[in-house]
């Protein structure tokens, strides 16, 4: 049997046809007819032969399957059919898809045929079978159009034998999977497994793990003490932990929660901005005890010949306490502002009057170790922030604290800002003086960080109490010899050259000292551990040649932010720093 | 059929009918057209937007129906309306995708290297020339469309095609092997 047939004529006719019905079916449509009579055009017309009409006009485009006669099955779109009469159906891209004829039942796999038009004379057809007809847009007409004009992916990319829907069961997880973790308990054996990564790396693939933690962390003396100063270092810790704390991320961490008004956005997302306390609560958390455990630690070796940090500690809460409850008179020694090294880091900030005095006073000794301002002011945020500001001025690159703030953010470039307002000139005469003393005793140089000395919401709850000439006295009460100050020769230190911004003297770029490393020798007696990084080709190193800062800060890469800080704070073996050229300039032989 | 005279006013009913080709068909009656002994029956469950078959049906090969229950009209009469629009791009749609369907399958050739030329246009566009893989248009591989018919293209995108085509063949067997 072989449906196609060479008629040409016909096709064109029954298309124009079958259009002609659509329209005239669109006409009819809305005229009921009992019985389907020839009208006097000839046609054929009533209800029922609307509906069909109807149903095939819908089909058009549809891929459908004629069943014939001898029980084989065209594949096809179906484009017309000749309604006037037999109903011939014309298919275009029509295949046998199923052969009567075959005694086997190959899917279509030796005798594919080109897609071609195929018409079904009335005699041969059985059945005309659309599969997957909407049924909504069978009712309701082609109303739901719009969508298809939408070709998903789906639509382009599958083939229209798939099933477009499918049954959706639920997932019943197999019997034999009872390994399943539940979902809080995925990372419960997290640490009692007994697998070391790197020990696989390296078995794997011989890779060794390079890592040193000192590089990163303060080197912790592990003697026989260690016991004890870690009992020492945990009930700081506690202590620390326990106070209440005025930012509400800090307290929510703490478990504190008594900001229960503020909607999940502004506890967990939004911006603060909101006085300097916050800001720089949030950021204190930053400070690396490290990076003032050198200078830090001499201050507060110096500054607090008390050894024990438990009673630094409680006198710092006391000084909180104080603070906060904005006392009047807090002449609370310098002894009690600064916590031993290990907890430097980690001022409580508070309405930090007290310990934006302490850092002051922190500043000035690592200066020379000699300035101490004897910032008992505590509640001054005025005073505290002139103090800053100049010390900051004069130190330069020396971390900046608010006045409120406990930042102690290890980057010199960072400003803590001071954001007290002043509200005492007088109390800022003093701290002026005062500053200006400790100044002079900084090692002069260009002040990386010049704390803006505006815009300082004035610290609520201060009281402007202390003692205005308390700054006055430039002496340096710092007890040099507390015992707590080590100065560890291998500390990160860095005195770059004159100022705390060594840029003013290579700002012009590459600065160059071809020899290596070998050769570099603690400068001026500072310890000064300075290593070679062998970038690239070419390993460069700065050679300070000036007064060395005995700030730890960090250090402020002279040419500024080249690529980045390359050095490593701590307790590095060696200080790579690296300077001069970037390293896209040392590429020789590569030829772009 | 006799049945078929009273099916005209039976439009609605569900039936289960048996034609000479030993389909079963059941459905709902949407028209019946009695000059034409067409009858067009609605399969499927009405669940709303479900897709069902349509099946137009000769009456004279029903050799057997049997009448299950009466429903209405599936068909709305006021609501029925046909974009001609529509109706045309959508052919012309179903025609530019059969006819690209069409492009990807070889003519004369083994269900194996259609398999072949399936797997391949997964990844590179390939296309059919007479019994050829033509793989971006560079490399042919002819049959019986094994490694060593790859020829022609950049080495590179040979051996790309080689690999593939390995690769292909090798899951092509392990597949076979399961369900022989």
């Amino acid at each position: 049997m072989n449906p196609q047939q060479g008629r040409a004529s016909t096709n064109g006719y029954s298309r124009r046809r079958v259009d002609t019905m659509t329209g005239s079916k669109m006409e009819n449509k809305m005229q009921p007819k009992k019985s389907a009579s020839p009208n006097f055009a000839g046609k054929i017309t009533g209800p029922s032969r609307d509906r069909l009409i109807y149903v095939l006009s819908f089909l058009i485009g549809h891929h459908v399957e004629v069943h014939v006669k001898n029980g084989s099955i065209i594949s096809g779109i179906f484009h017309a059919t000749n309604a006037d009469r037999d109903f011939e159906i014309v298919l275009k891209m029509a295949q046998v898809v199923k052969d009567a004829s075959m005694r086997e039942q190959k899917s279509s796999r030796d005798n594919i045929t080109t897609p071609q038009l195929m018409i079904v004379p009335t005699r041969e057809l059985v059945q005309l079978l659309a599969k997957d007809v909407s049924l909504d847009e069978f009712t309701k007409g082609h109303s739901n159009e719009k969508g298809k004009d939408l070709l998903i992916d789906s639509v382009i990319s599958h083939s229209h034998h798939l099933e477009t829907e499918r049954e959706l069961t639920p997932w019943i997880p197999d019997e034999d999977d009872p390994e399943c973790p539940e979902l809080e308990n995925i990372f419960d054996g997290t640490l009692d497994r007994n697998w070391d990564q790197f020990e696989a790396n390296a078995a794997l693939f011989g890779v060794k793990s390079t890592f040193n933690e000192e590089i990163y962390t303060t080197k912790l003396e592990r003697g026989p003490q260690m016991k004890e100063r870690e009992k020492v270092a945990s009930r700081i810790v506690r202590e620390i932990e326990g106070q209440e704390a005025h930012d509400f991320h800090q307290a929510e961490e703490r478990g504190f929660n008594f900001h229960d008004d503020l909607d999940e956005e502004s506890r967990y997302s939004s911006v603060c901005r909101e006085s300097n306390d916050t800001r720089f609560r949030e950021t204190e958390n930053t400070c690396n005890s490290e990076i003032f455990s050198g200078s830090v630690g001499v201050v507060t070796s110096k500054s607090y010949p008390e050894p024990s940090s438990t009673e630094v500690c409680s006198e710092v809460q006391a000084l909180q306490n104080e603070t906060l409850a904005s006392s009047t008179s807090s002449s609370l020694d310098e002894d009690k502002y600064l916590h031993t090294d290990k907890d430097l880091g980690i001022y409580p900030v508070s309405d930090c009057n007290h310990q934006a005095s302490d850092r002051i006073t922190q500043r000035s000794p690592p200066l020379d170790g000699e300035s101490r301002l004897d910032s008992n002011q505590k509640d001054q945020s005025d005073k505290i922030e002139n103090i800053v500001q100049d010390s900051r001025a004069s130190e330069g690159g020396f971390e900046g604290l608010s006045a409120n703030g406990t930042l102690c953010n290890p980057s010199s470039s960072s400003q803590g800002d001071i954001t007290n307002e002043p509200s005492d000139s007088q109390v800022l005469v003093n701290v002026s003086t005062a500053i200006k003393s400790v100044a002079s005793r900084v090692r002069p140089g260009s002040s990386s960080n010049h704390v803006p000395a505006d815009s300082a919401p004035n610290q609520p709850g201060l009281s402007p109490s202390s003692s205005s000439g308390s700054l006055s006295s430039e002496k340096s009460t710092l007890n040099v010899n507390a015992k707590e100050f080590k100065l560890n020769p291998n500390a990160k230190s860095f005195t770059p050259s004159t100022s705390a911004r060594p840029q003013a003297e290579v700002s012009d770029g590459s600065f160059y000292y071809p020899n290596n490393v070998a050769s570099l020798q603690p400068m001026h007696g500072l310890p000064v551990g300075m290593g070679v990084a062998p970038f690239g080709h070419q390993p460069v190193f700065y050679n300070p040649h000036a007064p060395p800062m005995q700030s730890s800060q960090a250090y402020i890469h002279p040419n500024g932010s080249m690529y980045g800080q390359q050095m490593i704070v701590g307790q590095p073996p060696q200080f790579y720093y690296v300077q001069g050229y970037p390293p896209e300039m040392q590429h020789k032989g590569r030829k772009y | 059929m006799e049945g078929s005279v009273g099916e005209e006013l039976a439009v609605g009913c569900v039936l289960s009918l048996r034609t000479t080709l030993n389909d079963e068909i059941e459905g709902q009656i949407v028209a019946y057209d009695r000059p034409s002994n067409i009858l067009v029956i609605q399969e499927g469950s009405s669940k709303a937007g479900a897709r069902r078959n349509v099946r137009l049906l000769k009456a004279n090969y029903i050799k057997d129906f049997t009448f299950l229950k009466k429903a209405e009209d599936p068909l709305d009469v006021d609501k029925c309306f046909i974009d001609l629009a529509g109706l045309q791009a959508r052919e012309d749609a179903a025609l530019r995708q059969a006819e690209i369907e069409a492009e990807r399958i070889g003519v004369g050739v083994t269900s194996e290297a259609q398999s072949i030329f399936d797997a391949l246009s997964k990844t590179l566009p390939v296309h059919w020339d007479k019994t050829v893989i033509v793989v971006m248009n560079e490399v042919r591989v002819s049959s019986p469309y094994l490694p060593e018919n790859v020829t022609g293209g950049t080495p590179a995108a040979n051996d790309r095609v080689k690999k593939v085509l390995e690769l292909e063949r090798k899951r092509l067997q392990a597949r076979n092997s399961s369900q022989v």
